[in-house]
């Protein structure tokens, strides 16, 4: 605990004309990004953002006990009344679940304990899949705002909304709190308060690994909106020649085929720009397709 | 001596490359190649051409 | 989700997302990629005094970029020349007469006057292109083509180069070579070396096409010192073999006690040198050894620029640069750099002033001033802005000029006080313009 204390520190520094405000959190650096000269502000601005972000962290990681996520999870099925916030999260997770036909599902990580993608060969039995898949479904999830009953052995992860969220809280916060233009950005996800005027826009490059090592770069100018990248293409599993993707499908327990490396979606708040790259994720071969159909602007790599 | 990843800011100025106008490096590599006896130094520079 | 009808999941997610945060931003998303293409454009103007050699070059360095940090170079470059160059020839208190180097016809230059060939007339193409892409995550190569083309002159060139990250890459080793393939096709043929000027209409003095092969290579390091410093160091080797004469340079043939040029008559009823020229001689290899340093150092906005170069060959050529410039910001959009650079190099060791009648000829010898010993100052100013559309523009004006010394015991008899050496004034003037699409 004391490690994690000390590791929550922001830092300020000047960069081309701005201040960047750094830190830890949710198992990302975090910046933030300000059109301003003011060190004081700039000072004040980060310490909101990293505040709200880990108080997002503390409260909803599936990593700290106890928290309302823990307590879900250790119910063993007895029903648990939520606050307002986790509630709303939740209703969003239900409303996901339906649009994407149960391929989104906040209870698939259990998958987690038979699929490692850790760059080895390990392909679990389909066995051990059906087994596990007794354990997966929000459907099986009894729900009535603000009331949840989780069967035994049925998990939540809210990882999947969790960062993408704190964006936009962050983002809405400091927005209300100062009128230069700022940056947030969480580990590559981020979203733009309102547009800059010393420039014309913002540039945020959209990096991935591939598998060989080597870096890639696209950059992008983005005014106002956000941004947010799904897949990394360091987590896969090879069997037989065949690549398996970290994405899960929860209606078969299965890789998905043909997942793009990563995508990267713009959108009006971060949140949604976060659900369209990973439902696009979901759909394998389909991924394009399925963002032409939404007539969302995107940056596939695969 | 070194800096490290987020130190550089500065470094990553346009003015701190060290060949800011490639056009202009090319030009004067070639015009003093065509008027001295030394060229290059930087890079290979210069060459190419009947004026020396 | 296939079945549901285009749009639709955005459209519900928007509302999901708006229950969630329970509000939306005012400003729709406006994201676009970065431009793919980057332009640096320039136009030249070389002019030097006394209607020498004058310069109109037009210059475009194309780089797309693709991802994974690859790109790809296109340059191209176009020059026109006009004006007089030294012949090599010395001055004479007489008239001379010289034939052109297409042996077509002939040109006089007045009595006391510097000898100049007012034949340079010339357009050059070239082109280059380049690749340039990681190797992983701390290598980069690169590799290039260039290729030029003037009247009488053909280039080919092959590059390549390794680099390397190290320390955080806080330094890179880099090695690079450079072979080349050049072709003088010269106005009229290359001359016989040390063979004399010929009548009009006389070629049995001169060959068909000469050909000249370059190696480059580089090796060199690049430290970052501190968050405000970065240094490079090069070592490059290069040799040329082959014709590395110039076709169009002669030296007069003097008498060795007056130090005069020996007069010439023509054959009867043909038009030809008043005096007797020989074409000039050099090595048919030259090695060339340097040494730079380059240092960029940032203090509170401005930048200084600094280099300093030494070479040596085995024509016994040694020479030193220094070149300096402060890049002086005016506000956040536009800056002033002041310029200046010092050249000083020792002669060859077969540069002459003339050829001695009846001495032995040397092995090799040669008139150029470009391999004599001199001293060049570049002064120069460049204003740099940034227009509303983020596109950048430049003007810079500099002057250079050589001032050389004949030492006086070069000189023989009348030489002494007319022979002097030509020195050079010339102006640079440049627009640049570098924008993206």
């Amino acid at each position: 605990m004391a490690a994690r204390e000390s590791a929550r520190a922001i830092s300020i520094e000047a960069e081309q004309g701005c201040l960047v405000g750094r830190f830890d959190a949710m198992a990302s650096p975090c910046e933030i990004l300000m059109e301003s000269g003011d060190r004081e502000q700039a000072a004040y601005l980060t310490r909101i953002a990293a505040d709200e972000a880990w108080r997002i962290e503390d409260k909803f990681s599936r990593y700290i006990p106890g928290n309302v996520v823990g307590r879900i999870n250790t119910s063993n099925g007895s029903t648990i009344e939520v606050d307002d916030e986790t509630a709303s999260l939740l209703d969003f997770a239900a409303s996901l679940y339906k649009l994407s036909d149960g391929r989104f599902d906040i209870t698939s990580g259990v998958l987690r304990e038979v699929w490692r993608f850790d760059g080895g060969n390990r392909i679990p039995t389909q066995r051990a899949v059906s087994e596990i898949l007794q354990r997966v479904g929000w459907s099986r999830v009894a729900w009535e705002r603000p009331l949840l009953a989780l069967e035994t052995g049925m998990e939540i992860d809210l990882g999947g909304i969790g960062k993408e969220y704190a964006v936009d809280r962050v983002t809405g916060m400091l927005c209300a709190a100062a009128e230069c233009s700022a940056v947030i950005n969480f580990g590559g996800d981020l979203a733009v308060t309102r547009p800059p005027r010393q420039r014309e826009s913002w540039r945020a490059g959209i990096e991935s690994l591939s598998p060989t090592g080597g870096s890639s770069e696209t950059v992008l100018a983005i005014r106002s909106g956000a941004l947010a990248t799904s897949g990394d293409s360091r987590r896969f599993l090879l069997n037989d020649g065949v690549r398996y993707s970290h994405i899960l499908d929860p209606t078969s327990g299965w890789p998905v085929e043909g997942a793009p490396r990563s995508v990267t979606v713009a959108a009006d708040t971060c949140t949604q720009a976060g659900m369209l790259s990973t439902l696009s994720m979901l759909q394998g071969y389909n991924a394009e397709a399925f963002l032409d159909g939404e007539g969302v602007r995107y940056w596939c790599r695969r | 001596m070194g800096v490290e990843p987020w130190e550089r800011d500065i470094l990553a100025k346009e003015e701190m490359q060290l060949t800011t106008d490639p056009i202009e490096a090319a030009i004067d590599d070639h015009i003093y190649f065509s008027k001295e006896a030394s060229s290059g130094g930087r890079g290979f520079g210069g060459g190419g051409c009947g004026c020396n | 989700m296939a079945d549901k009808t285009p749009a639709s999941v955005s459209a519900a997610l928007a509302a999901a997302t708006c229950s969630l945060l329970g509000s939306m931003p005012a400003a729709p998303v406006q994201a676009e990629e970065e431009p793919d293409w980057d332009f640096n454009t320039a136009l030249l103007y070389y002019g030097e005094d006394n209607d020498r050699v004058q310069d109109l070059s037009l210059n475009i360095l194309a780089r797309r970029y693709y991802v994974d940090d690859r790109s790809l170079t296109l340059g191209l470059t176009v020059d026109t020349l006009t004006g007089a160059t030294p012949n090599g020839a010395i001055r004479q208190n007489v008239p001379q007469t010289f034939t052109r180097p297409s042996g077509s016809s002939a040109y006089t230059v007045p009595a006391g006057e510097l000898p100049l060939d007012d034949t340079f007339k010339d357009t050059r193409a070239a082109v280059r292109v380049g690749w340039e892409q990681p190797l992983g995550r701390l290598w980069k190569t690169s590799v290039g083509f260039s290729g030029s083309r003037e009247y009488d002159y053909t280039h080919l060139g092959l590059n390549g180069s390794l680099a390397r990250d190290f320390n955080k890459r806080n330094t890179t080793v880099s090695a690079g070579f450079a072979v080349a393939h050049d072709i003088w096709d010269p106005v009229g043929g290359a001359p016989i070396p040390f063979a004399p000027m010929l009548d009009v209409g006389d070629t049995s003095n001169k060959t068909g096409s000469e050909t000249k092969d370059i190696i480059d290579v580089v090796i060199g390091v690049t430290q970052v010192v501190s968050r405000r410093m970065l240094v490079q160091l090069n070592y490059s080797f290069s040799n040329s073999s082959g014709y590395l004469t110039d076709p169009y340079k002669m030296l007069s043939l003097v008498d060795g006690t007056t130090g005069d040029t020996i007069p010439r008559v023509a054959a009867p009823g043909a038009e030809g040198p008043s005096h007797e020229f020989r074409f000039e001689n050099r090595p048919g290899d030259r090695t060339k050894h340097s040494l730079y340093g380059q240092a960029k150092y940032y203090m509170a906005g401005k930048v200084l620029d600094a280099s300093y170069r030494y070479m040596t060959d085995d024509w016994k050529i040694d020479s030193h640069t220094v070149d300096l410039r402060l890049r002086w910001p005016l506000g956040e959009y536009s800056y002033i750099e002041p310029h200046f650079r010092f050249y000083t190099q020792s002669e060859a060791d077969f540069y002459t002033i003339s050829l001695v009648d009846g001495a032995e000829l040397p092995r090799f010898a040669s008139a150029d001033y470009r391999l004599g010993n001199f001293d060049a100052m570049t002064a120069g100013l460049k204003y740099g802005w940034k227009t509303r559309t983020g596109n950048e523009m430049s003007v810079r004006a500099e002057i250079y000029t050589q001032n050389g010394t004949i030492p006086g015991d070069r000189l023989i008899g009348n030489q002494v006080g007319r022979e002097t050496y030509p020195d050079l004034d010339a102006v640079i003037v440049q627009f640049s313009y570098h924008f993206s699409r």
